[in-house]
């Protein structure tokens, strides 16, 4: 009895193995990239309207609903975030549209103490300033328009806190400033600096709202063409189903890549290291727990192949997992365990913000349960890098191939 | 102020030859029981890099906090050999470094926001009650290690307020976070040792260490190139001497010299047989020596510029060849980075 039982654990294990090839996972990897950014256009769209109802007529709800529309359009769009590393296609375009830390001080006014000294135009406020030079040049920023701010505005000067475009723009085109630092309470831009005529505040309520239905424009174009990208014979979904072995080691090292230098470091750590609410990602409206939490579900995502779309369907496929367990089963249990669990340590993040104690809180100086929380966090996401290494190893794939493979640092290459 | 010129620059190290592991026979029979990888000096690494370089910068950092002075020119000589003990190890970035973000407390930069200084400028103002070793280990590490104590003993204006408590709190600080390293070193050190030995959960075979060290190496090039270099390099138009490291010390050019020095270190006791490795490093170091240029400020100038984009080209070639040459033959592939976010 133990024999046979032991024998159809194997036999499952194996035809379960069998059954999935690197061409098939790879096709569900698109096929979930798809979806998210999918979701993400549709959530985005929704802001769209949101907005241009808060600019036809300003007003506490017309406010409250935008935000509520932007904080909507976060969760699908913080799980496609596992594919930005290992796709150069996702990873060019990404600054357009989540950059950040921003020195927002060069969209609309900020406090007085605010500054940068490596960049002179922190302050610029071009929605006050319809005219200005620019490295020299004259610009004629009359008219705020998508192209403005794409192609003069964003990172102006060479400088990437020049962000003038994306999520982060318009949450604090939504927001403002967050003046309460480490204490409770997030942006309280008042509905009134949208405003036409009288009672605007904050000064240029019609350059404010151009600015702002501007950039939800352009998000959207831009997720449009991210869409695109993913749909059958798009660029990104050819550059990982043409060559699978190429497209495996997209997958692991956008996992591995999100988890370790990005979330756990620059997003995580270093704001904890700094305690400085500025290091909050999404530190306007107070909501880095979810997108740090989404960003853990969309790294789990592309392992077990499998997406919940927001209307509730689930894309699902072939998944790395498959392949990893066939290869190295110690390695991918471990793994599917330290995955749960850095989920859960971000969920438990999340539970504690929506319970009172926001993220930027936690970054307090001397906040132990903050502090507890955000490297519980860090460390289970560090803990899943190794084994992510572990599954590259065995799957007999190798990140210094990887970087020097002119298809993955030179989208181009592949399609020449 | 006169500046205090930092030391002479050390002597390059000796390359070591690469040890005589086996005799012939045994090698013989190990090359057909093995893949063709050679063995990579994880022991090199830990007891003659990492431990030692460590324990030099705790040294390092003890004595300038026993200093018994707050007159920068008693300092600034003290100061200078911290930097440099650290610029032996910093590449070292996981593990003790890791941990609690000590890494970070003992360097941290680049600080685009000035948030060290701000931070600083509260402490000098709050006067000197608050300055107790557990009140600085609880601060934002923007105001804390070497460039925390650069901004006091080169000061950019005169300072408003005695700065001597809190030059002796933040050199304090130092030391202790340094002896937290170089005693974490050791445990961390037999871990990479023990690597897969029945419970050693952090490193389950031999590769794994491999790997890790070898990241650091390609890593560490990385950050030299990109950051150390990089920044104040910014466009042909738009030089930044500015954005330099270490600039008020003067010991921009320097911080770049011995990181290539302390890196080829690490290449060298990882994999002896690394000759275009090694050669690399040695055509980078040699360009770095000849910049003549301690704080960048030269870099304003087209020609000035120039060497720097050349030197930055090198340190490029020779994190190519690392990867090139060392990966291989050590059989490991690359491991995520801390810089792999940027």
């Amino acid at each position: 009895m133990r024999l046979l039982t032991a024998f159809a654990l194997s036999t499952g294990l194996a035809s379960a193995a069998l059954a999935a090839t690197p061409a098939e996972v790879t096709q569900t990897y698109a096929d979930i990239a798809l979806a998210a950014y999918q979701d993400s256009l549709t959530t985005a769209k929704a802001l769209q309207a949101a907005v241009a109802a808060l600019i036809a007529s300003p007003s506490e709800a017309t406010l409250q609903a935008a935000r509520q529309a932007w904080l909507a359009a976060r969760v699908p769009y913080q799980q496609t975030e596992a594919f930005r590393f290992g796709n150069p296609i996702v990873d060019d375009w990404e600054g357009r549209v989540n950059a950040w830390p921003l020195d927002e001080g060069l969209i609309d006014y900020v406090a007085g103490d605010y500054g940068n000294e490596e960049n002179a135009l922190a302050r610029l406020n071009v929605i006050a300033t319809p005219k200005f030079t620019l490295s020299g040049i004259e610009i004629d920023a009359t008219q705020i328009t998508p192209a403005l701010i794409r192609d003069t505005l964003h990172e102006a000067d060479g400088i990437e806190a020049n962000v003038a475009s994306g999520y982060h723009a318009i949450e604090f085109l939504l927001w403002g400033q967050d003046l309460n630092g480490t204490g409770p309470g997030a942006g309280a831009r008042p509905y009134t600096d949208y405003l036409q005529g009288e009672g605007c505040t904050g000064g240029n309520c019609d350059r404010r709202a151009a600015y702002l239905q501007a950039a939800t424009d352009l998000l959207v174009a831009d997720l449009q063409e991210m869409v695109g990208n993913w749909q059958e014979g798009g660029p990104a979904r050819a550059a990982v189903t043409r060559d699978p072995q190429a497209g495996l080691l997209a997958m692991l090292t956008g996992m591995g890549s999100l988890s370790y230098g990005e979330l756990a470091g620059e997003r995580m750590k270093l704001g904890l290291m700094l305690n400085d609410p500025e290091e909050e990602h999404d530190c306007f409206s107070d909501n880095t727990h979810n997108s740090h939490y989404f960003d853990g579900v969309g790294i789990r995502n592309v392992y077990l192949g499998r997406y919940l779309r927001l209307d509730g369907s689930v894309v699902e496929g072939f998944a790395l997992a498959d392949l990893v367990a066939a290869a190295d089963p110690a390695v991918d249990a471990q793994l599917k365990a330290e995955l749960e669990a850095s989920v859960a340590a971000l969920g438990a993040v999340k539970a504690a913000a929506d319970g009172g104690l926001a993220y930027d809180q936690m970054l307090a100086p001397g906040n132990a349960q903050g502090e507890e929380l955000i490297m519980a966090a860090v460390n289970a996401l560090v803990t899943q890098t190794a084994s992510i290494e572990r599954a590259v190893t065995a799957l007999g794939l190798s990140k210094v191939t990887f970087e020097g493979s002119d298809s993955l640092d030179n989208p181009n290459a592949v399609f020449q | 102020m006169p500046l205090m010129p930092p030391p002479a620059t050390p002597r390059l190290p000796r390359p070591r030859e690469g040890r005589r592991r086996f005799g012939g026979l045994f090698a013989a029979l190990v090359a057909l029981a093995l893949p063709a990888f050679a063995i990579a000096d994880t022991a090199a690494v830990v007891t003659d890099h990492a431990r030692p370089g460590f324990a030099a910068f705790a040294t390092a950092a003890e004595a300038l906090a026993a200093v018994d002075s707050c007159a920068p020119d008693d300092l600034r000589p003290a100061f200078q050999a911290a930097w440099d003990a650290w610029t032996g190890v910093a590449h070292l970035s996981l593990g003790p470094a890791e941990d609690g973000g000590r890494g970070l407390a003992v360097l941290f930069w680049p600080d685009p926001k000035g948030a060290g200084w701000k931070a600083q400028r509260a402490l000098l103002a709050a006067g000197p009650a608050d300055l107790t070793p557990e009140t600085m280990a609880g601060l934002s590490v923007a105001a804390r290690g070497l460039p925390a104590l650069e901004r006091l003993l080169y000061p950019a204006e005169p300072l408003a307020a005695d700065p001597c408590p809190l030059i002796r709190a933040t050199a304090r600080d130092m030391a202790r976070t340094a002896q937290d390293l170089a005693r974490d070193w050791q445990g961390f050190g037999d871990l990479l040792l023990s690597a897969g030995q029945p419970g050693n959960t952090r490193f389950l075979s031999p590769a794994e260490a491999t790997q890790a060290l070898f990241t650091q190496l390609v890593s560490g090039l990385e950050s030299l190139a990109d950051r150390r270099i990089g920044r104040p390099l910014g466009s042909f138009d738009k030089p930044r001497p500015d954005l330099a490291e270490a600039r008020a010390a003067g010991r921009s050019q320097r911080n770049i010299l011995l990181s290539l020095i302390a890196l080829r270190d690490l290449a060298q006791k990882l994999s002896p047989d690394s000759p275009q490795t090694l050669a690399a490093f040695d055509r980078a170091i040699a360009l770095a020596e000849t910049l003549h240029d301690p704080d960048l400020s030269g870099i304003a100038q087209p020609a000035g510029r120039l060497k720097l984009d050349i030197l930055q080209q090198a340190v490029r070639a020779t994190r190519d060849s690392a990867i090139a040459e060392i990966g291989p033959a050590l059989g490991v592939g690359l491991g995520f980075n801390a810089l792999d976010g940027d």
